[in-house]
């Protein structure tokens, strides 16, 4: 096994999204922002914060989104466990825009806290999304 | 004996129903298809699922003064407490036509529940064959799920998975376990009944060097054992949703056979009948023309 890439999967219930030898990935941790991982990093298993993995196969960066994600961490392999993800071409901007003005308005007439709240991670997965189809204009 | 007219009559009305079935027969082949599947999609991550959990939980186990293990489902793993009452997540399908499904499954809920002595249960149904059975036993039902679609499975594992929890932790219940049918292969089920929580996780062999858990071992425990239970749960609602389609598929076939076996015995005797007559009728004409 060569110890200049590991391998990256990344696995919802629904589906395997990805399964490929990358040289190196970064990823959203629930407490302590991006964690950033290498081949042989020491053996680790962190809850992930909703956002996206990045990683590049060769000079190519890819990303891809995760949402209710755990990420076991070994010298060559990276199991990322989500509920769902997304890679860049499956995403569908229009829609993620849509859902982002939805969520948007969603937030404005919200009446109690809860809704509140919901509205918040609406908006938040659709920003995400958006984020990763690399259509923004904020990257 | 029949008229003639009678057994024509018949083989319409049992070609109708063979038509019936054999459609039936179809419709379940597909949606066995779809849950076969989802099964499989899912298979990869509840695995990988059972490999974590089971590895963090050992880990667990080795170590000493733990300290903020509050959650209950951590309690449930690492210190189960001695089984008082039970919860039960007992799973059959809401039709009927489909062989032995779940008459099998309600004989196994019956002679786990004789085993069990002076437990309290209390029960989650899915489908309205339990429910009826849950309720016709006056048998404390919590919730019942009924008509739920193949999507709509990982809502109900999520509901019953969280109400467990909190039920633990409540001191309402000791343990959940669940009666479903495993699916083998489409022809091949047999009812189950699993220990869902506290559970033993089988875990492979140690690795050499001991995890990091970040941002500590009790979080990282508290977000990823509720999802354990909740992928145990719905991996076993989907296996139960195909073993219903396959146990249909089959019983489907058989009667379709069935008919097909009837109609031919039905034409037979129809046929003699024709002959009968037609022979009569010569032997009329023939002593007719003698005389």
């Amino acid at each position: 096994m060569s110890t200049t890439t590991l391998h990256l999967e990344v696995i919802t219930p629904q589906r395997t999204v990805l399964s490929a030898q990358v040289s190196d990935l970064q990823f959203p941790s629930l407490t302590k922002g991006y964690y950033g991982i290498l081949p042989t990093h020491t053996p680790l298993m962190t809850p992930l914060n909703d956002g996206i993995i990045f990683f590049s196969i060769g000079n190519q960066k890819k990303m891809v989104t995760v949402f209710g994600g755990f990420a076991e961490v070994g010298p060559e392999r990276v199991t990322i466990l989500a509920q769902e993800s997304e890679t860049q071409e499956q995403i569908d901007f229009n829609a993620a825009e849509l859902e982002y003005e939805q969520a948007l308005k969603l937030l404005k007439d919200s009446p109690n806290e809860d809704s509140v709240r919901t509205a918040q991670t609406l908006l938040d997965r659709a920003r995400i999304r958006m984020e990763c189809s690399g259509r923004t204009h904020s990257r | 004996m029949a008229s003639f007219q009678d057994i024509r009559r018949r083989i319409r009305s049992v070609k109708n129903t063979q038509q019936v079935t054999k459609a039936m027969k179809m419709i379940s082949a597909v949606k066995l298809r779809k849950s076969q599947e989802r099964l499989i999609a899912l298979r990869p991550f509840a695995q990988k699922m059972r490999e974590v959990s089971g590895a963090i939980v050992n880990r667990l186990k080795g170590a000493e003064n733990l300290s903020g293990l509050q959650h209950p489902l951590l309690q449930a793993f690492l210190f189960p407490r001695e089984e008082k009452s039970i919860h039960i997540l007992l799973v059959a399908s809401d039709k009927g036509l489909c062989g032995g499904y779940n008459a099998n499954l309600l004989k196994k809920a019956h002679q786990f529940l004789d085993t069990l002595g002076t437990k309290t249960t209390s029960f989650d149904v899915v489908g309205k064959r339990s429910a009826d059975w849950a309720r016709k036993r006056k048998l404390h039902l919590r919730e019942s799920y009924v008509q739920i679609p193949l999507q709509g499975l990982e809502r109900v594992a999520q509901d019953v998975s969280r109400y467990a929890a909190q039920a633990y932790q409540d001191g309402q219940i000791d343990g959940l376990y669940m009666i479903y049918n495993h699916f083998y292969s489409a022809v091949n089920q047999e009812p189950r009944v699993v220990k869902l929580f506290p559970m033993e996780i089988e875990t492979s062999t140690p690795k050499s060097v001991d995890p990091l858990l970040e941002p500590n071992p009790v979080v990282a425990l508290e977000t990823l054992l509720p999802k354990f239970v909740e992928t145990e749960i719905l991996s076993k609602l989907i296996e139960s949703s195909a073993s219903e389609h396959g146990a249909r598929m089959a019983a489907m076939d058989k009667s379709t056979n069935n008919a097909g076996e009837v109609i031919n015995k039905l034409t037979l005797t129809m046929n003699k009948i024709r002959q009968a007559s037609i022979t009569n009728q010569i032997i009329e004409i023939v002593s007719g023309a003698n005389a």
